[in-house]
């Protein structure tokens, strides 16, 4: 399983209500994008980091792998913010450029932060069955959450194989490595569509009309919960508003 | 190459979900039709996408001697056609969105018209082209995974230069600006992406060759024979 996934299934908001946490972590994940930077995003970010840290108790070196790709994205394309072009093939220095780097950067860090508290506090398998009543069409939800049933033995397999063929000297030139990754994704193609046929004969023993509709463990609304996170991001926003007023 | 959560500002994040909609709407309803012509069909699509998120979380190894990772737009349109190819793409950017904080909610759009939108239709575009001009599987195979891969990097950088003007030049220079700077890793991460494609559809057609046809990819015997 994913690091994100294991977090969200193991800690201490599992019981919530996957509407709860979408309502906190999405709320502050627009007020982070909406507001302006200082201080919207910092106090959405620090809100969202708060709370991984402290209630959800989410380990630090897990929010820290998981955001390593994000952040190398975001390192890399704030660069071209820092320069201007004023001649074709002539870069200098723009003067303004490190204070839309700063805010640009900011904001990103604070919606990803946001974006973690979804992740490791909501296991995506309680969220997928319940998309439909969003107006999402069953058929694409039921195709979601069989690929999401299916990647984890695929991720394993690859990982198997993987293993397997460094233990043959497998990544020991650029040839054999191409080698060895198509073999990886072969097997992954292979292993994905016999799980299908043998779900499709399966099913069919079962006498599968077609729906795959399966059970939702019923879980109630905190309304206290609901109250503090309006009341969070309400305080957000008001402070906000008076900060940029002053200011 | 995923745009990170909350990276574009507010309207143009909103702008490039109201572009991709139309199509992710169109693949939903092919998508719909294809299940309820064939219910089996979606124990093949579910395994089609998980195939597709697996394929995109491949390393790569880089010229830069670091690891990337492909995007699994071109070998994923040669096989499951571009309009199932936004669904299925959608579903992945949001799975690699929430199982691995790569991209993001906000993003969400942006990312879904490059890479599952531009790059597939590209993909299959250039794929059908060298088809029709009596190229061979492995050139069409190539070219459609390379180009896929391109022109979800070219939309990329013309998303971020949308968003981030140059200051002195405007839009031309902030593209040649991003452009520039993700040219040193995507340029060859699509040469490696469409060589790839190629190695695993070479080996599909030796160990998985019912299963490309059932696909449509390889001719069945009654097509071989007309």
């Amino acid at each position: 399983m994913f690091a994100l996934d294991v977090a969200a299934h193991t800690g201490p908001w599992r019981p919530r209500h996957p509407a709860e946490k979408a309502l906190l972590s999405l709320g502050l994940l627009a007020c982070a994008v909406a507001l302006p930077p200082w201080p919207g995003a910092v106090l959405s970010g620090g809100a969202a980091a708060t709370l991984l840290l402290g209630p959800a108790r989410v380990s630090p070196a897990v929010l820290l792998r998981a955001a390593r790709v994000p952040l190398l994205f975001v390192a890399t394309s704030t660069v071209p913010l820092l320069v201007t072009m004023p001649a074709p093939a002539r870069l200098a220095v723009d003067p303004a450029g490190p204070a839309l780097a700063a805010q640009t950067a900011g904001r990103s860090v604070a919606a990803l932060a946001c974006l973690l508290l979804f992740s490791a506090t909501t296991p995506l398998s309680e969220v997928l069955p319940r998309l439909h009543r969003l107006g999402i069409p069953a058929a694409v939800t039921e195709v979601a959450a069989l690929t999401y049933r299916m990647l984890f033995l695929l991720v394993d397999s690859v990982r198997a194989v993987r293993e397997a063929q460094a233990a043959r000297l497998g990544f020991r030139t650029w040839r054999t490595a191409y080698a060895s990754l198509a073999g990886q994704a072969g097997a992954v193609f292979v292993r994905a569509f016999s799980r299908a046929r043998r779900l499709e004969e399966g099913l069919a023993l079962r006498g599968y009309t077609g729906s795959l509709a399966v059970q939702v463990e019923a879980r109630r609304m905190s309304p206290p919960f609901v109250a503090a996170t309006v009341g969070l991001l309400v305080t957000i926003v008001v402070a906000t508003a008076v900060a940029g007023s002053r200011w | 190459m995923h745009i990170a959560e909350g990276y574009l500002p507010p309207v143009q994040a909103a702008a490039w979900f109201a572009v991709s909609a139309p199509f992710v709407v169109h693949g939903s309803r092919t998508l719909v039709r294809q299940v309820r012509r064939d219910p089996d069909s979606k124990l093949l699509l579910g395994a089609a996408g998980a195939f597709t998120f697996v394929l995109s979380a491949l390393k790569i190894p880089s010229v830069t001697g670091s690891c990337s990772h492909p995007t699994g737009t071109g070998l994923g349109a040669v096989l499951f056609r571009p309009p199932v190819m936004s669904v299925l793409g959608g579903i992945v950017l949001l799975f690699q969105a929430v199982l691995l904080a790569h991209g993001g909610l906000s993003t969400l759009g942006a990312n879904i018209f490059s890479m599952a939108i531009v790059g597939p239709w590209v993909a299959f575009a250039v794929y059908a082209l060298v088809r029709r001009a009596g190229g061979g599987m492995d050139v069409a195979v190539f070219a459609a995974a390379a180009l896929g891969d391109l022109a979800t990097y070219c939309v990329t950088s013309v998303q971020l230069a949308l968003a981030f003007p140059d200051p002195a030049a405007g839009f031309v220079a902030a593209l040649a600006k991003f452009g520039g700077i993700f040219a040193v890793t995507q340029i060859p991460l699509a040469i490696s992406e469409g060589l790839l494609s190629v190695l695993v559809v070479r080996l599909l057609t030796r160990t998985s060759g019912d299963d490309l046809r059932r696909l449509g990819v390889l001719p069945t015997p009654a097509e071989v024979r007309a």
